[in-house]
C-alpha cells in the first residue's frame, strides 16, 4: 500500500531545530502538510483540532512528555488509531518496550537519518 | 575526664561522723568547706587539665576547618568560576544554534534553487558551501569552551573532595532539597533517562528486531553467521 503524501503530519519536538530537520526531511520524502507542536499538550490539542495521518513525536519534553502523549492518544476514542512514531534519544530498552506496550507504531533512536525514517514511515504503513 | 576518687569524699565523711550532733555551728561549717576544698582540690586540677586539652582540640580542629574551608575558595567559585562556567555554556548552546542554523538555511537554499541555468547554479552552491565551511568553524570554539567548563568541573571536583577528606563527611541519604527530588521523581516515573552512552544505547536493529522480530535485519544476519 502506498503512503498517502497528502495525509497532514504533526511533529513533536520542544528543540525547533529538531523540528526543522524532520520538516526538511519530510518534505524531502514528499509530505508537504506538516503541522508542529511543542510538548504533548500542545500537540493534544492540535491533535484534537485536526485530524491527522501520523505523529511524529520526541519523548523528553515538558510539561507533557511523547510518552504520555502516546497514552492520551491511545485512551481517546477519537484519536487511538492515529499512527504514532517516536524519535527520541531514550535508548534504553526499557523505554523502547514501555512504548510499544502503549502502542507505539514504532520507535526511531536519534540520531537518525532519511532512510531509516523512510523506512519507518512504510513500515507504519505497510508499504 | 577522670571519674571523682572515693577519696575526696572519705575524709569529709570521716569530719562528718566525728561530729555526731545535731549541733552546727559556723566553725562546723567553715572546717568542712576547707575539707571539702582540700579533698576536691586534686580532682579539679585533674579536670582542668583534661578541658583544657579537650578546649585545645577543639580549637585545632576549628583552625583546620577554616584552613580548609579557605583552600575550598567557595567565594571564587560562587561568583567566579561557576557563574563563568555557564556563560561558557551559554555560548556554545548559542554557538551551536547559530551553525546549526546556517547550516540548515544553506541546504535548505540549495535544495530550492533553480538548477535551470548550471553555471549560475554552480555559483550559487559554491557560495554557500563557502558559509557551510564557514559555519563548521564552530566547532573549534566550542572545543575550546568546553575545555574551559571541564576544568571548572576538575577544579570543583579537587576542592571538594579536599574538603571531604578533611572533615571525613559522609553522604546524606536522600536529596538535596524539594526541587531536586521532584526531578528525580519525574524522571524515574516517565522513563526519562536522556541520551545514553553508545556502549549502553540501544542500537536502531535492535529496535526494529523489537517490532518486527521476523522480517529484521538481525533475524535476517543471524541466517548468515
Amino acid at each position: 500500500m502506498a503512503v498517502d503524501l497528502s495525509m497532514p503530519i504533526l511533529v513533536v519536538d520542544d528543540y525547533q531545530t529538531m523540528i526543522r530537520i524532520i520538516r526538511n526531511l519530510l518534505k524531502q520524502l514528499g509530505f508537504d502538510d506538516v503541522d508542529d507542536a511543542a510538548d504533548g499538550s500542545a500537540a493534544l490539542g492540535k491533535l484534537k483540532e485536526k485530524r491527522y495521518g501520523l505523529v511524529i513525536s520526541d519523548w523528553n519534553m515538558e510539561p507533557m512528555t511523547g510518552y504520555e502523549l502516546l497514552k492520551e492518544v491511545r485512551a481517546d476514542d477519537q484519536l487511538r488509531t492515529t499512527p504514532f512514531i517516536m524519535v527520541t534519544a531514550e535508548s534504553k530498552t526499557e523505554n523502547v518496550i514501555a512504548a510499544k506496550k502503549a502502542g507505539v507504531n514504532n520507535y526511531i533512536v536519534k540520531p537518525f537519518n532519511a532512510q531509516t525514517l523512510k523506512s519507518k514511515i512504510d513500515a507504519v504503513f505497510g508499504a | 575526664m577522670p571519674a571523682a576518687d572515693n577519696k575526696h569524699f572519705h575524709r569529709v565523711v570521716d569530719y562528718l561522723r566525728a561530729r555526731d550532733t545535731t549541733d552546727v555551728t559556723l566553725t562546723d561549717v567553715v572546717a568542712l568547706a576547707e575539707i571539702t576544698a582540700e579533698s576536691f582540690s586534686a580532682f579539679f586540677q585533674s579536670m582542668d587539665a583534661t578541658i583544657y586539652k579537650e578546649l585545645r582540640e577543639i580549637a585545632n580542629y576549628i583552625t583546620t576547618m577554616k584552613s580548609e574551608i579557605g583552600a575550598l575558595q567557595a567565594n571564587d567559585l560562587r561568583s567566579k568560576r561557576i557563574p563563568a562556567a555557564g556563560r561558557e555554556l551559554d555560548l556554545i548552546v548559542q554557538q551551536t544554534e547559530d551553525a546549526t542554523n546556517t547550516i540548515m538555511g544553506c541546504a535548505e537554499a540549495i535544495m530550492a534553487a533553480d538548477a535551470k541555468d548550471l553555471a549560475s547554479y554552480k555559483a550559487y552552491v559554491d557560495d554557500k558551501a563557502m558559509l557551510l565551511f564557514e559555519a563548521c568553524s564552530f566547532q573549534d570554539l566550542t572545543g575550546q569552551r568546553v575545555r574551559k567548563v571541564v576544568e571548572t568541573l576538575n577544579q570543583i571536583e579537587m576542592r571538594v573532595a579536599r574538603f571531604a577528606a578533611a572533615i571525613n563527611a559522609e553522604d546524606m541519604k536522600g536529596f538535596a532539597d524539594e526541587a531536586e527530588r521532584k526531578r528525580a521523581e519525574r524522571a524515574e516515573k516517565l522513563m526519562l533517562h536522556g541520551p545514553q552512552e553508545s556502549s549502553q544505547a540501544i542500537k536502531q536493529t535492535s529496535v526494529d528486531a523489537m517490532f518486527h522480530p521476523e522480517g529484521s535485519q538481525d533475524a535476517i544476519d543471524a541466517l548468515f553467521p
